[in-house]
């Protein structure tokens, strides 16, 4: 102990060197309070507390007031304590994903929870009730270790200013809003704090009867008073709700709720707000980390992920949750909700817990299942689903003639998967290819398998769409033939299908366990016969696979197994979508700069002369953007990779 | 405006096609059912007139129960309401030629008086084209096929019609009138779970062919079906061999006069 001491100490003054000194250094604390002092203290108090319950009750009340959340259960807990702990107590998202400006604020967060006692007991010894002596024990080790937390925050805070004001990084600031380029109020904020560390460490230099002493603790108490008022009028206001917000997550990453009656059509008008909708729009602190990784957004579209949140803040601010008025209007507009690829790199980044995808899913399904959303593609989409089934919009007869063709078995009830093609894989070529490879290598390792004798899509563009008609349709549809077959176990090619059956249809039943084939091919690598040669490969993660699965090891161990392994400069969970997800695949044009495009050169830039996928949908987008360049790489699915090495004999040749 | 929309319901087009044991129609099982291409198009074209000058639009069709699910589609898009003639079985409506079926048509709309009838161009199980036109002639009002494109005028309507080898007529006429509507010149809205919940509520009257049937004087079929065959498929390929201009003018002109394609 004593040398945590002489360390916190030396932090202090730099140039102490016996602990006989220490002794001076104690917290100073005004000796006696005047009965003025102390009425001046109480009105403060209230009015402080008066004014910061002017706006936080408001925001409390239009949170309370939206509508329940449907589906919303609070067990199993176990996550949310877990999610707790790590996302708040520890941090950990804040530090991982921004390590400098992340430390900084942990620090801030830290020194905060150190400060509760510091600070009650600060205003308790104004009322002459203090309780932490600061000669005492207890009281000396905590102020010094306060004083250590005060320290850093100091810093911390400092450095935080001059990023947010001198570095300017552009995804702080709000461009649709002039004069919000920077928010003044940070500034103001930034100030306070380091006034209110500032003041506590002035303390340990003065004594106890002094007037530096009192003035000390007046200025601390002042600071703090005119802190706690701003914190809601401000995007502060994360310090109270983020910690809420992140226990009272859906449960599990973008999870898209179900519908609730006659009348829930999504987010239409105000009357659609959920709770959690609603306090997740106002725990953002707008730091811009879901814009920074928005794929829509950096390949200049219009959609910015934190302007859709900040949107619904700003509706709730003028409308409320009661109010008829469209959510799509004023605040949002429907051109930006359609320009999402779902691939929630938004929502794995928020450090303050928003489930932007279910929310701008939500604003879809609004849009669409009203009819109010009109788009040459889309109505052509899901009409080919309403019509074919299926979303390319083909005739079911080529999807058996592909099954006659390659000879696969018929799902009868005695295999043990189910290969599940889905659209991409029962007519794309392409998709039929990665089929192909994967029944080599699944006949290679004699599985037994069958194909569903009748496939429709799983319904997953129609369900990111907001189409809840064409999705349940297809989900009910596929659920009866699968109970009706005793599918127990499917098996798939396409990260979309495999989410979608998993946890989308659960709203109209129990789907049957579905895994994807990067999965089974690295529980089997061994064996599999391998060739591995110097061939450098980049493996893309898909953002279903990556994001929403959390499959991250299992594709690159194939590909480690057949060459050499590189890394795009964004990989893993900071993965850059293809733009093919949210049914985006399907609408056409894109405007600025296509997602796919950037996401190749990205790809190609690491120098790999193959690239790596595991999503049919990827791989078609890849397929176009590559088809410009020239001395492109060349494009393989997992599947095909793992494939390459079979023996001839075992091998099938192509459709 | 008062429009009425006939829409048959018929097999998926790319169903899977089995002869049935009479050898007279198509085995049903197995088979899954939709809106006649043609039908969504006039349905369409209803809706749309509709939205531009107020009204009402009334889905008919007839069929066994199955059909209630495309007319619940049509209700879902927009329609006000339906009337459905409802055979007991799936035999019942097959001892009816064209002739037939238009005149349950016909007696099931007589008293609606609508000032439009549309209807597709013809059917994707028969084919016939015969419907629309005939049920006009037994409610003696004028009528065009092949319709791309309606403008509601003041003394009644204007209309594209679609020719063959690429011609085109424009028409005029006076209303009421009935139409049968050409593919493919309009998009098709989606059907959406907020048409299908307001749906539930509208109203679908069912009147049953036998109830239709004693109104009007029986009429022996003057076309009998006799037998289906499904289609003898024949892939031929042919070589266009001489120098590279001597084959691109055999194609054109294979294109123009055994084609007709351009």
């Amino acid at each position: 102990m004593p040398l945590l001491i002489a360390l916190a100490s030396s932090n202090l003054t730099g140039n102490l060197r016996s602990h006989a000194l220490l002794a001076q250094f104690l917290l100073a604390e005004p000796v006696h309070f005047s009965w003025i002092e102390k009425l001046l203290l109480v009105v403060l108090i209230v009015v402080s507390a008066a004014l910061f319950w002017k706006r936080f009750g408001v925001v409390v009340n239009k949170i309370l007031k939206s509508r329940k959340d449907p589906g919303f259960h609070l067990f199993p807990i176990g996550k949310r304590i877990w999610d707790f702990f790590r996302e708040v107590l520890c941090q950990a998202k804040v530090i991982r994903e921004r390590p400098l400006p992340g430390l900084a604020h942990a620090f801030v967060f830290w020194s905060f929870l150190a400060f509760a006692l510091v600070t009650l007991n600060h205003i308790a010894t104004g009322f002459g009730v203090g309780f932490l002596d600061p000669a005492g024990f207890f009281g000396r080790i905590y102020f010094y270790v306060a004083a250590v937390f005060a320290l850093l925050c100091a810093v911390s805070i400092a450095g935080l200013f001059v990023r947010r004001f001198f570095v300017r990084p552009i995804w702080l600031a709000r461009p649709a809003l002039p004069g919000r380029e920077v928010s003044w109020e940070s500034g103001v904020i930034a100030g306070l704090i380091f006034a209110l560390m500032a003041t506590y460490l002035a303390s340990f230099f003065v004594t106890d009867a002094s007037l530096a002493a009192r003035l000390l603790w007046w200025s601390h108490t002042l600071v703090l008073l005119s802190f706690l008022p701003l914190v809601p009028h401000t995007k502060h206001l994360h310090l109270i709700l983020s910690p809420v917000t992140i226990f009272l997550s859906r449960g599990s990453f973008s999870q898209i709720p179900p519908l609730e009656g006659d009348e829930d059509f999504g987010l239409v008008t105000g009357k659609d707000l959920t709770q959690l909708v609603s306090l997740q729009a106002y725990s953002c602190v707008e730091c811009g980390r879901c814009t920074e990784h928005c794929p829509a957004n950096n390949t200049g579209k219009v959609l910015n992920p934190k302007e859709i949140i900040l949107g619904i803040r700003g509706y709730l601010n003028e409308y409320g949750p009661t109010a008829e008025e469209l959510l799509l209007g004023k605040y949002n507009s429907q051109e930006a909700a359609f320009q999402c690829t779902t691939c929630g790199a938004c929502e794995f980044q928020c450090p303050v817990g928003i489930e932007h995808v279910p929310i701008i899913v939500g604003l879809r399904r609004g849009a669409t299942n009203t009819g109010a959303w009109e788009d040459d593609y889309g109505g052509k989409l899901f009409n080919a689903m309403e019509r074919n089934s299926n979303a390319l919009g083909m005739s079911q007869m080529e999807r058996d003639k592909f099954v006659q063709k390659q000879e696969l078995p018929i799902f009868d009830g005695t295999q043990e998967y189910c290969l599940w093609l889905g659209c991409m894989g029962g007519y794309d070529p392409k998709g039929r290819e990665i089929i192909s490879s994967f029944v080599e290598v699944m006949r290679y390792l004699r599985t037994s398998y069958g194909v569903m004798r009748k496939e429709k899509c799983t319904g997953d563009p129609a369900r990111r769409l907001g189409n809840d008609l064409i999705f349940q349709q297809m989900a009910e549809s596929n659920l009866e033939a699968m109970q009706q077959q005793k599918v127990k176990k499917i098996i798939s090619i396409c990260p979309h299908c495999v989410r979608t059956i998993q946890e989308d249809w659960k709203e109209f039943g129990a789907p049957p366990e579905i895994e994807h084939h990067s999965e089974f091919l690295a529980r089997h690598q061994a064996r599999l016969p391998h060739n591995k040669t110097d061939e450098k490969i980049v493996y893309h993660d898909p953002c279903y696979l990556g994001r929403y699965r959390n499959v991250y090891d299992e594709p690159r161990a194939v590909i480690s197994a057949a060459g050499e392994l590189v890394e795009a400069e964004r990989s893993r969970e900071r993965s850059f979508c293809c733009g093919a997800g949210g049914g985006l695949a399907f609408l056409g044009e894109e405007s600025g700069e296509r997602v796919s495009s950037v996401r190749v050169q990205e790809l190609v830039a690491t120098g790999a002369t193959t690239i790596g996928a595991a999503c049919p949908f990827c791989n078609t987008m890849f397929r176009d953007a590559l088809a410009n360049g020239e001395n492109s790489p060349r494009l393989l699915d997992i599947a095909q990779i793992a494939a390459m090495h079979l023996p001839q004999t075992a091998a099938k040749s192509p459709a | 405006m008062k429009i009425i929309v006939a829409i048959k319901q018929v097999p998926e087009r790319d169903a899977r096609i089995r002869i049935d044991s009479t050898g007279k129609w198509i085995d049903l099982n197995d088979v899954e059912f939709a809106m006649n291409e043609s039908d969504a198009y006039a349905l369409e074209e209803a809706l749309q007139l509709k939205e531009a000058h107020g009204g009402e639009v009334i889905v008919l069709s007839a069929g066994p129960e199955r059909v209630g699910k495309t007319i619940r589609e049509a209700l879902a898009k927009g329609a006000d309401r339906a009337i459905h003639i409802q055979s007991s079985d799936e035999t019942e409506l097959a001892a009816y030629d064209a002739l037939g079926v238009a005149r349950l048509l016909a007696a099931a709309v007589k008293d609606e008086n609508a000032d439009l009838i549309l209807t597709g161009l013809q059917s994707d199980d028969l084919g016939l084209g015969q419907t629309g036109v005939i049920l006009a002639e037994l409610l003696s009002l004028p009528h065009a096929t092949l319709i791309l494109k309606i403008e509601k005028t003041d003394t009644g309507l204007k209309l594209l019609r679609e020719l063959e080898d690429g011609w085109f007529q424009h028409l005029e006429l006076p209303l009421p009138a009935v139409l049968t509507i050409q593919s493919g010149n309009t998009k098709l809205r989606y059907a959406t779970l907020m048409g299908i919940k307001k749906a539930k509520t509208k109203e679908v009257s069912v009147v049953s062919v036998a109830d239709l049937a004693a109104k009007s004087e029986h009429l022996k079929p003057v076309v009998v079906l006799e037998a289906v065959k499904l289609p003898h498929k024949q892939r031929t390929t042919q070589i266009l061999g001489g120098t590279p201009a001597e084959a691109a003018a055999a194609l054109v002109e294979k294109l123009q006069f055994e084609v007709r394609a351009i």
